[in-house]
């Protein structure tokens, strides 16, 4: 019973960075038809946000040695305002521009990014450690797990919950979820497309810095490349789950977090250096059977 | 016919720049001065500076000054190749290389299709040298293989270790050299057992399906073998501590250093091999002089223990130049390939025809203990690892 427990609360922890992730992702793509892959700079940006830029070994912690109550509200502003800024400086000019040539300045954006941290910091991976109190073990269902994972799982849910309601309850969310359906309805209908888009984009962001937060305590490292392989999965993860589908991108990405899990335990030790091949073979299995995404956004189906 | 002319022709174009200076003695640097592997290649670098300035302070190598020509592989493999055939135009009469094998190479192939020896600044990979380059190539750091050896051997009779868990991050050849070292060691120990195996990528966000099957185990292993390098391996530390898991924890070289200790408060049992102590407690006080001196240099002080073969590696050259009398390749191999247990400031060092790379190297043992590194224990695995094991 431990042991089964001990595998899903693994598998819910990792499928909650992935979801979060995917869900930056989709947010984006809802409603302005953007592959963001400067996504994963992002996160990687708001890790060395609360470090001191130098080029020395020994990191020089910043705004990493706030209390958390203040720590989590700097990095979220860090990660909205940065992800606003690129709206407005780059992607608002490639409003009317065909998706190829966004994702190409997406791509664009990211290695500037990246180049800038890499000019400020080197490229040598920093240390940092952020909220120790999170490391410790706790005792849970018969688990044993450390706290950070439990919390993951936590955020993540209060974070979809908390979403759900914004786009359900508000005025706001209302509006965001018509420019996903419609862009150009909604905004006939008096939607400010303007202020949609960067309500997308500071969410996205603030989800991206959610990500650096608990990768940044997990792993105690800020690496220029570090956004690049939670980017890389959840966006597969907002494909399968269709893409500009906010509620497939989250199911998709804990699917795959599962999945991913799951492999690492079943496979037998020699196969399990090509556990991602695996992992990928899955995703081809459900772009074959429904290429369309799990649950694909009404938005983006060719209309007869 | 025409091109190949043009090639013999550029080739000579090479040969007399490189011979035709008699004043002076040139070192090529074809390393990354920007980039990705700049952080890995300037600490070296720095460390070989010194010993230079040490032999021209001393009156120079066969009497001449030794100069030095640099040239930026801007960590990019076809730049590499560039920045070698620009160091041999220069006159170059030893071509020194980044740091990593795959980074090294293409300007290693150049020093070695101009006949002139390279020496890779601490690559840990066989193929850093005769295998992956050809005869005129060297190494100056130990075998990846030799640390994972190291620490097993060391466990078991030093720490009474007889359960060992393997966890093999798969990114790179270092990682699973590491690791082959271990393996080679293991079944040479009376009574040791491996109970288990994972792998894992250095880039994976979480480890703790990895972590569960360790803690699945009916008892917790005396060793976890962690065969990984930065910045993967503070993560998975983090994250095998994080989860109350106490095994003592045994690695590479490529965790040493305390810049990282911050991101696990309070780390204990957990072991690297060093070929020289970076904490001021190395056996050896010349190697504590030599850190201050890289400090007066460079302004800070070792972060790792990589620092070293840069400086091991003119050491030993300088001394087969000054044996064979000449800077010319052939006498200087042959004189390389003579030393036998070679004493440097960091430990015996040996080349033969058959391995210009060490398969058996005195380590230091450093342990962390509440968050503090320090010297323990040294060992020498008991015998060299046959190369035909480390070619598979």
């Amino acid at each position: 019973m431990g042991g089964l427990m001990q595998v899903v609360f693994d598998a819910l922890s990792l499928g909650s960075l992935y979801a979060l992730g995917a869900l930056g992702i989709a947010l984006i793509f809802g409603v302005m038809r953007l592959v963001n892959f400067a996504h994963g700079d992002v996160i990687a940006f708001c890790v060395f946000a609360l470090l001191w830029p130098s080029v020395d070994a020994v990191a020089i912690i910043f705004a990493g040695n706030l209390p958390w109550y203040l720590l989590i509200p700097f990095a979220l502003a860090v990660g909205a305002g940065l992800s606003v800024l690129s709206e407005v400086v780059v992607f608002r000019r490639f409003r009317r521009a065909n998706p190829a040539t966004m994702m190409i300045a997406s791509f664009a954006l990211g290695f500037v990014i990246r180049y800038f941290l890499l000019m400020l910091f080197s490229s040598r991976p920093k240390s940092i450690s952020l909220l120790p109190e999170l490391s410790q073990p706790v005792e849970i269902l018969g688990a044993r797990l450390p706290l950070l994972q439990l919390i993951t799982i936590l955020v993540t849910i209060t974070v979809l919950i908390g979403l759900t309601a914004f786009l359900r309850r508000t005025r706001f969310g209302l509006e965001m979820r018509a420019a996903a359906e419609n862009f150009t309805m909604a905004r006939m209908l008096g939607v400010r497309a303007n202020r949609v888009i960067m309500g997308a984009f500071a969410l996205s962001g603030a989800l991206a810095a959610a990500i650096a937060l608990i990768l940044g305590s997990q792993t105690g490292t800020a690496n220029i490349m570090m956004g690049a392989s939670v980017m890389l999965m959840a966006f597969i993860a907002t494909v399968i789950g269709g893409m500009g589908s906010l509620a497939g991108a989250v199911i998709a990405g804990f699917a795959l977090g599962a999945i991913a899990t799951v492999m690492q335990v079943i496979l037998p030790p020699d196969a399990r250096a090509f556990r991602d091949a695996f992992v990928y073979g899955a995703v081809i299995l459900v772009l074959i059977f429904r290429p369309q995404g799990l649950l694909s956004a009404r938005g983006t189906k060719e209309r007869v | 016919m025409k091109r190949l002319t043009a090639i013999l022709a550029a080739t000579t174009c090479l040969a007399t720049a490189a011979f035709a200076d008699d004043e002076r003695i040139i070192v090529g640097f074809a390393t990354a001065e920007t980039g990705f592997m700049q952080a890995y290649d300037k600490p070296a670098q720095d460390a070989a500076m010194i010993r230079i300035s040490e032999i021209n302070e001393a009156g120079g190598l066969l009497g001449k000054q030794i100069e030095v020509v640099n040239a930026d592989t801007k960590t990019d493999r076809a730049e590499g190749a560039k920045a070698g055939l620009s160091v041999i135009d220069q006159g170059a009469d030893m071509v020194v290389v980044s740091c990593d094998y795959d980074f090294g190479a293409p300007a290693a192939l150049a020093a070695e299709s101009s006949g002139l020896i390279s020496f890779f600044l601490c690559a840990e990979s066989i193929k850093a040298g005769i295998q992956g380059v050809g005869p005129n190539s060297f190494s100056a750091s130990v075998l990846a293989a030799v640390q994972g050896a190291t620490m097993a051997e060391w466990s078991y009779n030093k720490k009474g270790a007889r359960t060992y868990y393997r966890l093999l991050d798969t990114w790179t050849e270092y990682n699973k050299g590491i690791c082959d070292g271990f393996d080679y060691m293991l079944p040479k120990l009376a009574d040791a057992k491996l109970v288990g195996e994972d792998t894992f990528l250095n880039e994976d966000a979480s480890i703790a399906a990895q972590i569960t099957r360790i803690k699945s185990l009916p008892e917790e292993p005396d060793a976890i073998m962690l065969c990984t390098m930065m910045p993967g391996a503070v993560s998975a530390i983090k994250q095998i501590r994080a989860a109350g898991i106490n095994s003592m924890i045994l690695n590479g070289s490529g965790v040493d250093g305390s810049y990282w200790l911050s991101a696990v408060p309070d780390l204990s049992n957990f072991f690297v091999p060093v070929q020289g102590s970076i904490y001021g407690d190395d056996p050896n006080p010349e190697v504590t002089a030599f850190n201050a001196k890289y400090k007066e240099v460079t302004g800070g002080d070792p972060s790792t223990q990589y620092v070293y073969p840069g400086y091991v590696m003119i050491d030993v050259w300088a001394k087969a130049v000054e044996r064979a009398g000449t800077t010319e390749t052939s006498a200087v191999v042959a004189e390389l390939e003579k030393m036998n247990g070679e004493p440097t400031l960091f430990g015996p060092r040996t080349f033969t025809s058959e391995l210009h790379h060490q398969n058996q190297a005195r380590y230091l043992i450093v342990e962390t203990n509440a968050g503090k590194p320090g010297v323990v224990d040294e060992w020498t695995i008991s015998e060299p690892i046959p190369v035909a094991d480390l070619m598979d």
